[in-house]
């Protein structure tokens, strides 16, 4: 049977982190849209990217990359669980 | 970088507040208005709004010359506002009605059969990608796309004159118009929820107008940005109308204010004039080369603004809460801010098309570098590439070679932005400096001064040798006269 792990507090509060770095400190929920709205930028996707396959050992030179897959706390959570 | 750039279509009205002075905007923000918001899902609210930024719209367009494209567009606009469950399907027939208009009785070289063959075999690349999942169009859909156009192009400016040369070099600039809006297309072919092949063609060039950017990117964006209840296109809605008068705003001010200001009272010669000077080897003094160049800068950030804000507000109107194209580039405290903030829709093609697929595929372990070298594909690559492909009449006059020669100053204008643009992203990360002066001040004025100069190489419609961009830098810094 396949342990099911929250990541989403994790996910949550590096978004948050990122968020505040850029002085966004406007709460968010887990469905919000954070880089197609325009909060985040791609540099900043670049920073999730780059978090996702340190932490998560996503490889998005398999799987391809799209924006929509790191917009929200729910996107990344459920590309992480395809992933694994 | 821009926390501000916000469209939250679904952001709720904030009910009327106290007015304060620092909140004072030129124009009111008619979407944080709660009567307002409810007035607009009237159906005299609707009346109001459409009946207004039809007029405006209609003024803006013949501002300055005669503009049939409101006649199309602002029919698009009611039957969209009154059938929003239809949105999607009336952007589809619009481009069919839009697509014959602009390739046929507003063109200056019609050529509707042109662009029928663009849609069809664009119609077969983003069949046969989605499809066969595993061919290399599926899993590399840019770089499969460009070099079959590259080849093409590289093949048709050898043919020898003739009637096939003909159809080719009439096909290629229909084909060029529309490339980057394949591009988005097969991007999104590989999306859980993809739009068919005809709702993809409702993007390419769409009603609301577009360079050869796709102006609002493709379906995929689309999908998420369209407004999903009667709140949120009223929201959009009156954002587009916000942002249409700005725009016409803009364009008086460009008309009537600063041009008359600057080259008539001021007597500030034309930049394109300067540099023509400078060619000629004629004489002139150090301070008009400066002033030129400065009102050069601030001339075409106004009239990119004009022209993105136009495009973005009909877009809102038609009920998907875009992002602004030029959204206030003087805020910029970095190079790679100011370039996300001037041409938004273009940085973002150059992020889709090229930044994305060298950083998540290439250069894993490099650290810094990783970044360093997407940035140069997308800023350095991808706009060279994207301006080389665009002006094809070179390529047609020079042969393929020739043209590239000549390209010299545009690409030595590509390398020095991708290198500022990706020594700034890595500066970015560092934590910014305490006092008004070096907080705001300092790098305002050091990123409109890279972009000023590096205006110096950035010649595209007309080509001049990288020696004649130098030697204009030369009487910058008062080496010659």
């Amino acid at each position: 049977m396949k342990l099911q792990i929250d990541r989403k507090p994790e996910i949550r509060a590096f978004l948050s982190d990122l968020l505040s770095r850029k002085g966004d400190n406007e709460p968010f929920s887990d469905d919000s849209s954070l880089l197609l709205s325009g909060r985040l930028q791609s540099v900043d996707a670049v920073a999730m990217a780059v978090f996702l396959e340190e932490k998560f050992n996503v490889d998005f030179a398999a799987i391809g990359f799209d924006q929509e897959m790191i917009d929200s706390v729910n996107a990344v959570s459920s590309l992480i669980e395809t992933c694994n | 970088m821009s926390t501000a750039v916000v469209t939250n279509a679904a952001a709720p009205a904030r009910k009327r507040a106290a007015f304060r002075p620092g909140e004072f905007r030129i124009i009111p923000s008619f979407e944080a208005n709660a009567w307002m918001v409810a007035f607009a899902q009237s159906i005299p609210g609707k009346v109001t709004l459409l009946s207004c930024f039809g007029i405006l719209l209609w003024y803006a367009t013949n501002l300055h010359y005669p503009n049939p494209r409101w006649k199309l567009q602002i029919p698009f606009l009611i039957l969209m506002t009154a059938l929003p469950q239809y949105r999607r399907a009336l952007l589809s027939i619009s481009a069919v009605f839009w697509t014959f208009a602009i390739w046929g009785p507003w063109a200056e070289h019609p050529a509707p059969v042109q662009a029928a063959i663009v849609f069809v075999i664009a119609a077969i690349l983003f069949r046969s990608a989605g499809r066969f999942r595993n061919s290399i169009l599926a899993r590399r859909p840019v770089a499969t796309l460009l070099t079959g156009f590259t080849l093409l192009v590289m093949t048709a400016s050898y043919l020898p004159h003739g009637a096939l040369h003909y159809a080719i070099w009439t096909f290629l600039p229909v084909a060029g118009a529309y490339l980057w809006f394949i591009a988005y297309s097969l991007i999104d072919v590989r999306s859980k929820n993809a739009d068919p092949f005809m709702r993809q063609a409702g993007t390419y060039q769409p009603f609301w107008g577009s360079t050869n950017t796709p102006f609002v990117k493709g379906a995929a964006y689309l999908r998420r940005i369209e407004a999903k209840s009667s709140e949120q296109l009223a929201i959009a809605q009156l954002k587009g109308m916000k942002l249409l008068l700005w725009s016409v705003a803009l364009d008086l001010f460009l008309t009537y204010a600063y041009m008359p200001l600057v080259h008539g009272y001021l007597n500030v010669p034309y930049y394109d004039f300067v540099f023509h000077l400078s060619v000629q080897r004629a004489h002139f003094p150090c301070y008009q080369a400066w002033t030129s160049l400065i009102s050069d800068f601030f001339e075409k950030m106004i009239e990119l603004a004009i022209l993105g804000h136009r495009i973005v507000a009909i877009c809102r109107m038609a009920g998907f809460a875009a992002l602004r194209n030029t959204y206030k580039p003087l805020t910029s405290k970095s190079i790679a801010e100011f370039w996300n903030r001037y041409y938004f829709y273009f940085k973002e093609l150059l992020v889709d098309c090229f930044f994305y697929p060298t950083f998540m595929r290439y250069f894993k372990r490099s650290g810094r570098w990783r970044l360093f070298a997407a940035t140069f594909a997308a800023a350095g690559f991808g706009n060279a590439f994207f301006h080389f492909f665009r002006d094809l009449n070179y390529i047609e006059q020079l042969g393929f070679w020739k043209a590239l020669v000549g390209f010299q100053s545009y690409l030595f204008y590509t390398i020095v932005l991708a290198t500022g643009i990706g020594i700034s992203q890595i500066r970015e990360r560092k934590s910014a400096a305490a006092g008004w002066l070096r907080r705001e001040l300092g790098p305002l004025v050091c990123v409109c001064g890279f972009f000023c100069i590096l205006r110096v190489f950035d010649y595209t419609y007309v080509r001049y040798p990288l020696s004649e961009s130098f030697r204009f830098l030369a009487h910058l810094l008062g080496l010659i006269s």
